[in-house]
């Protein structure tokens, strides 16, 4: 799998993200360090905990670095999650944090390939 | 570029994503040394301890503890936000968000998704924004300086030709001038009625220089005569006044010039009364501008401690009296105050400056043109000195095993020594320590809070303080001794601007002495008190409760002796502590237990009650059985309300109750009665017959 594969299968958009970043080695050690982002971590907790202050922060920041790796799908479910406790509106999070759960499986898992494969 | 290449300039990345710091070191990290912090704390803390190296400021908005605005808040507070640049990073594009961070000085944005070339291109764009605007305030700084160099020196020289025909020396002037700054700056702390800055203070003191220009104008015949003036001679003297304020009212230009404005006033009302009788225009009160009151006291001080012609110089504690009992005019008593409660500084004041012939006066800072150059102005080669002790005192906080701390007054601040954090289990830097819970957890509800106190009470001379206080960690209480210095600024007064200090762990020292002493006080075997420390204990209570009732009870125990021929001495011993241990349980925490000396024990006990059942209650539980070995006690008790209160005869009674005890038999108790002083006699003498 190449890198322009793994972003297609997780619905990310490569040529975007080369064009502001002008190098695939950068985006390669960017995406494989996704994996140790702390964030993702950090919003399934605080969403446990009902704590929506921390909640909003986490989606929040999840939402930036998915912005900043062009990870399209994710960047958008993690910002409809944003929006949703900006707004404090707890039911309306814990509704939409289900799309997040999953295109974070998406992108974790697929990473993970590229990276077995990629060695 | 060389390997000696050039040093990096240092980006400061505020960001609680490691990924989004990680993506901006990436793009910058070639060029730049980066700098990382994860919330505004941590930013603030990097920018109190090296803001003047920060090149610029990348900062995110939302993050945990201290957000992006917050940051702005405190560097706005500070004035940082005037000299180091902050670039917004944000994928907020919500207008009021954008509007906000421009209002508090942010000097551009960068929008998620980062873009490699416009986040490269803004930090070039803005660090070399800066540097040219440093480069042109450093010049304008340099203009200015020379500038007032030379209108002060002009100014000097103008009224040194004054003084030359005054036959005065040159130094009236700086006195006057050294006077009416430290009045002013004294005046303005004590009260908010005269609404002065500090610019306003410097014009007025340099101004002060021209008080007497006047004085051109009048003859140098009066003016040197070295007799007392005529009336008529007097009346022209006095026209000096208004003579100075008519050269400066006829000057063409310069009207709305400040320094002109107070050097008039100050001309032609520096000797005018606070009540009205001076002259020339009789101002009561402050009709006189504060200018002139200000000048016309720091006249009469310096003209009484100088030397003239026609008098010897007055010692400055005369001096200020003579002003205070109206004898040299009259003054606001707010200013009389300011004299009156500093005037050991301002004799001091005084010497230093005419010592020092003043070659290190400020220039103004250009207060209200949006930068403060005080902070601005620091050459290369300071910056380089600065690094090198940075990185000095970098290097032995990080090889010492000690606890160090920073504190900064204005955000209230504290930033532990890496180490120091570590081992009390803090976080390196805590905002508001007075009121922060974790703190108090360590050094105590309310201690941080009273250190900041008398630290703040400290003066610029004496800077220190020392104090011993338990520091609660891992669980556990730990004796430490606190070293801290206040930090003062140059200013004039000085401010209170933070403070470094240590703590010192004295935790085995402490604890042994304590032990030593508890050692010392205590009966080895049984650990109750021995004699001596049992009798200061009863006497301190004896003279604490003057009228209380107290009872003391002297006993040992029958046929020890026997005991311990027949079972051996480890048994006696046990039996003692056994003893002992009955005298802990049965009595309370007023009372006074202790083992005298071999079988001998002494119980001295506060009696609110009758102490005759206490008393029947103790004796019958020390009568028992231990392993088979019966106990039984002769007891002599004595009380204050029979004997008085004096430690020896209460003593002496209760050792003669116990010796009739012991005549009558044993295993039973007795109260000192008087007869009992008959039958001791009787026996003693007995005995010194039985002897002999």
């Amino acid at each position: 799998m190449t890198l322009k594969e793994c972003y297609t299968a997780i619905g990310g958009d490569y040529e975007g993200v080369l064009s502001r970043l002008r190098s695939e080695r950068l985006i390669q050690k960017f995406v494989l360090k996704f994996l140790d982002d702390d964030s993702y971590n950090q919003l399934c907790r605080t969403m446990e905990a009902k704590d929506y202050a921390e909640a909003f922060r986490a989606a929040h920041t999840l939402k930036g670095v998915c912005q900043n790796l062009g990870f399209t799908e994710l960047g958008e479910s993690s910002s409809d999650v944003t929006e949703a406790l900006r707004a404090e509106n707890g039911a309306e999070a814990e509704r939409l944090i289900g799309k997040v759960h999953e295109d974070y499986k998406k992108t974790s898992e697929t990473i993970r390939d590229f990276k077995a494969q990629a060695g | 570029m060389g390997r000696v290449s050039m040093r990096k300039q240092k980006i400061l990345v505020v960001d609680d994503s490691d990924m989004n710091r990680l993506m901006l070191e990436e793009m910058l990290g070639d060029e730049y040394d980066i700098i990382e912090a994860e919330d505004g704390v941590q930013a603030i803390s990097v920018l109190q301890r090296q803001g003047d190296e920060i090149a610029v400021v990348l900062l995110d908005i939302v993050m945990p503890r201290m957000d992006g605005f917050g940051v702005l808040k405190v560097m706005n507070q500070n004035n940082w936000i005037e000299t180091i640049p902050v670039i917004m990073v944000s994928a907020e594009s919500g207008t009021t968000q954008v509007e906000k961070a421009y209002e508090m000085g942010v000097v551009d944005f960068i929008m998620r998704p980062f873009d490699m070339l416009i986040v490269r291109r803004r930090v070039v764009n803005t660090i070399l924004l800066y540097a040219k605007q440093k480069r042109l305030i450093d010049m304008v700084e340099d203009q200015i300086y020379e500038k007032e160099k030379r209108s002060s020196l002009m100014i000097d020289i103008l009224s040194h030709i004054v003084e030359f025909r005054n036959g005065e020396s040159g130094l009236h002037i700086l006195n006057v001038r050294t006077l009416t700054n430290f009045l002013l700056w004294q005046l303005v702390q004590m009260s908010d009625e005269y609404n002065l800055s500090k610019e306003e203070i410097s014009i007025i003191s340099t101004a002060s220089a021209l008080h007497d220009i006047g004085k051109i104008a009048i003859s140098s015949k009066i003016l040197n005569k070295p007799g007392r003036l005529t009336d008529e001679e007097f009346a022209i003297m006095k026209g000096h006044a208004l003579a100075g304020a008519r050269m400066l009212e006829s000057l063409q230009f310069y009207q709305d010039d400040p320094l002109v404005k107070y050097a008039y006033e100050i001309c032609r009302w520096h000797h005018e009364r606070y009540d009205g009788r001076g002259y020339p225009d009789g101002l009561v009160g402050d009709a006189i501008p504060i200018s002139a009151q200000a000048v016309a006291l720091a006249d009469v001080y310096d003209a009484l401690t100088s030397e003239r012609v026609y008098k010897k110089a007055i010692p400055p504690e005369t001096a200020v009296q003579m002003i205070l009992n109206g004898e040299c005019g009259a003054f606001s008593p707010l200013l009389l105050k300011c004299l009156s409660d500093n005037a050991e500084k301002i004799r001091k004041e005084v010497q230093e400056k005419a010592i020092l012939q003043e070659n290190t006066r400020e220039p103004h800072s250009l207060g209200g043109q949006g930068f403060s150059l005080e902070r601005v102005g620091m050459s290369e080669r300071t910056r380089r000195l600065l690094d090198y002790e940075r990185t000095k005192y970098e290097f032995f906080v990080s090889t010492t095993e000690e606890i160090q701390f920073e504190v900064t007054a204005s955000p209230p601040m504290v930033i532990l020594s890496k180490w120091g954090a570590g081992k009390l289990g803090l976080d390196e830097t805590t905002t508001d320590p007075a009121n922060d819970e974790k703190i108090n957890e360590v050094f105590g509800e309310g201690t941080w809070a009273r250190m900041a106190k008398s630290l703040h009470n400290t003066t610029p001379e004496s800077p220190e303080i020392v104090f011993e206080c338990k520091l609660h960690y891992l669980g556990e209480d730990h004796w430490y001794r606190i070293f801290a210095r206040a930090i003062w600024s140059s200013d004039d007064p000085p401010q209170y601007e933070g403070a470094l200090g240590k703590a010192v762990d004295i935790h085995e020292t402490r604890m042994r002495l304590e032990e030593l002493e508890r050692k010392a006080s205590r009966d080895s075997l049984t650990g109750l008190l021995n004699h001596a420390s049992a009798r200061e204990w009863i006497r301190e209570r004896l003279d604490k409760k003057v009228d209380g009732n107290f009872a003391l009870a002297i006993f040992d125990l029958d046929w020890f002796k026997s005991a311990n021929d027949n079972y051996g001495h480890s048994f006696g011993d046990s039996v003692l502590k056994h003893v002992a241990e009955i005298l802990k349980h049965s009595t309370r925490g007023a009372d006074i237990p202790s083992r005298i000396g071999g079988d001998e024990f002494l119980l001295f006990l506060d009696c609110t009650v009758d102490p005759e059942r206490i008393i029947d209650r103790i004796f019958n539980t020390l009568n028992c059985e231990f392993e088979n070995y019966t106990i039984s006690i002769s007891m002599g008790v004595a009380k204050t309300s029979d004997v008085g209160r004096d430690y020896e005869a209460l003593f002496r009674a209760a050792d003669q109750a116990l010796y009739s005890v012991k005549r009558a038999g044993r295993g039973r108790y007795a109260f000192y009665s008087d007869s009992m002083k008959d039958i001791f006699i009787a026996a003693s003498e007995l005995g010194d017959r039985m002897e002999s």
